[in-house]
């Protein structure tokens, strides 16, 4: 298909329907809203089930129940409304049901405010849920990559048995771009759900039952381990990240996700035309955390300075992932405030200058 | 351009860059933002700019609240209505419940001194045939009670636009012409795209002042 001009709400509403998303529950809240917008009116063309529930908590415990069912599912939300989703969301992963999340993120903490923001880094990494839990979960730079992650997700949850979060700043839901809706994206070989409840207890010979409750210590235990052993698999197969301006193997490399990467790109573009060069880790996937790129950096890499649309959160990732090897250094907004391309380029002059 | 200009669109037809291209260049006096659907990238945040070309922005939010997403019309919005001296652009929600803010002003419009603008990309695909964009004519026109005299033809993929795109879309509004009657007013043309074509209506250069250039 030609390419169409699409608003990232939009955009993610629509590649959800064409990754074969079967039902949608969700509550409004800015700034997502024009996602169920659009589903609410699309979902029912193709056939698909679209419910607008009563509050987050009940959006979440029906993508529970819709997924137990086998259907591949689909809840959307932002900051405050993914932090009351969080319960339901463990007990996804306790139960092992596939389902998407897509969090388009504003400023916090709290109900914070309406304007975009990176702030929810450690509720989808460290996630804010009870117990050994983890989520796959990605961070996309632009409008194109957001819809081939949407489309693949579906594929990616059932794969793993695991809820996967997208997760965008605010100004990615609500920006404009030409996106190609129908790119082909990597599809998994998915095993028919025999664990789903269908209600077929009597023509499979067993009754299925979902639950995350396991009173038995040591049952659980051994659930926990095997819990543990996908999310392995995922750190192994999962991690997903661009290197931008890394030939010249620069002094100073920038790490920086979603709309921050964007605006570091232009300040790696400033910044040349001045006669230095940087570098950038993207990280795409936000766990598994891209640790393969901080492995493969060059020794001629001695500082790692992460941007971020939050206070230091990515940071202590940056940390883990550099081992100690480089020297750390922060810069970030925060509360809806996006930064300027200058803002970013005094910050690396600055840190040249203290490195004489 | 009649002394009052009224702009709608489906949103991302690029209402809003539009609006501030008008302002600067017919040298308006105000600007109103009535847009009290989209929560980002209105006229708003170029206060500054507009002002530095004598134009006056009349916000759709409370002043110094401006992360509210509280709907909000200021009283001023009525002021080009009842002032014949002032020259106005409204820049107006495109959708159904978005138009209806015009209501408001109906007993005070002079039909010889509005003009009721509709920008169409047809790379949107809310509008990318002449039956959705006639059939959004006629919405608009109902929620708004005001007769859209001529169309602006805004088709472009951002950065990635080429003359063949803005063609395409000339193509599509031509059939709504005939069908409507309502003449291509004006075709807006992306700075980077460099062309001598002469397009339908009056031929506009779309300056990017809302977008962030690393957007």
């Amino acid at each position: 298909m030609a390419k169409v001009l699409m608003k990232g709400n939009e955009a993610m509403a629509l590649a959800a329907i064409k990754g074969g998303c079967d039902a949608f529950f969700g509550y409004p809240i800015t700034p997502q809203n024009e996602l169920p917008e659009y589903l609410s009116y699309h979902m029912e063309q193709y056939g698909r089930v679209f419910v607008q529930a009563e509050s987050e908590v009940a959006a979440i415990n029906m993508v529970y129940g819709a997924a137990g069912s086998g259907a591949r599912v689909l809840t959307s939300s932002s900051s405050p409304g993914i932090a009351l989703k969080q319960e339901g969301i463990s007990y996804m992963v306790g139960s092992e049901l596939p389902g998407v999340i897509i969090n388009v993120m504003r400023g916090g903490p709290g109900l914070g405010g309406i304007q975009p923001s990176q702030a929810d880094y450690n509720q989808i990494t460290r996630t804010g849920g009870n117990g050994d839990m983890k989520v796959l979960s990605f961070a996309p730079e632009n409008l194109q990559e957001t819809v081939n992650i949407v489309k693949e997700s579906f594929a990616l949850a059932d794969y793993y048995r695991n809820p996967v979060m997208i997760a965008v700043d605010g100004l990615l839901g609500q920006m404009m771009e030409p996106v190609d809706m129908d790119q082909p994206v990597e599809t998994r070989e998915v095993p028919p759900k025999d664990w789903a409840a269908t209600g077929e207890a009597a023509k499979r010979g067993k009754r299925n039952t979902i639950v995350s409750l396991h009173l038995d210590p040591y049952k659980l235990e051994e659930h926990n381990l095997n819990l543990q052993a996908k999310y392995t698999k995922m750190i192994e197969n999962e991690q997903r990240y661009e290197l931008i301006n890394m030939d010249s193997e620069p002094e100073i490399v920038l790490v920086a996700y979603g709309s921050m990467a964007r605006i570091a790109r232009s300040a790696i573009d400033a910044l040349k035309d001045e006669g230095i060069e940087v570098g950038m880790i993207r990280p795409i996937s936000l766990f598994p955390y891209p640790q393969k790129a901080f492995d493969a950096l060059s020794e001629k890499t001695k500082t790692l300075l992460t941007l971020e649309m939050s206070l230091g959160q990515m940071l202590q990732d940056v940390r883990l992932a550099s081992n100690g090897k480089h020297r750390i250094e922060f810069f970030g907004r925060t509360g809806g405030v996006v930064p300027e391309t200058d803002e970013i380029v005094s910050k690396v002059k600055a840190i040249m200058k203290e490195a004489v | 351009m009649k002394r009052i200009t009224v702009l709608s669109g489906h949103y991302g037809s690029g209402k809003s860059e539009i609006a501030v291209n008008l302002a600067i260049n017919e040298k308006v006096d105000m600007l109103v933002d009535l847009d009290i659907v989209n929560p980002y990238f209105r006229s708003r945040s170029v206060r500054d700019l507009l002002e530095s070309h004598q134009v006056r922005l009349v916000e759709s939010t409370i002043e110094n609240a401006s992360g509210s997403d509280l709907p909000y019309v200021s009283g001023t919005a009525l002021k080009p209505f009842l002032d014949p001296s002032i020259r106005a652009i409204y820049d107006l929600a495109g959708t159904k419940a978005g138009a209806k803010l015009m209501m408001q002003y109906t007993e005070h419009i002079n039909p010889d001194s509005i003009d009721f603008l509709l920008v169409i990309n047809i790379y949107r695909m809310e509008t990318s045939d002449a039956a959705k964009i006639i059939a959004l004519i006629d919405e608009l026109e109902g929620s708004a009670q005001l007769r859209i005299n001529g169309l602006i033809n805004n088709s472009n993929l951002m950065k990635e636009t080429t003359q063949e795109h803005i063609e395409e879309g000339e193509k599509v509004l031509k059939t709504v012409s005939e069908k409507t009657g309502i003449p291509i007013a004006f075709t807006f043309i992306e700075e980077h795209v460099k062309t001598n074509h002469i397009f339908a209506g009056r031929n506009r250069t779309l300056v990017r002042y809302l977008a962030k250039h690393w957007l």
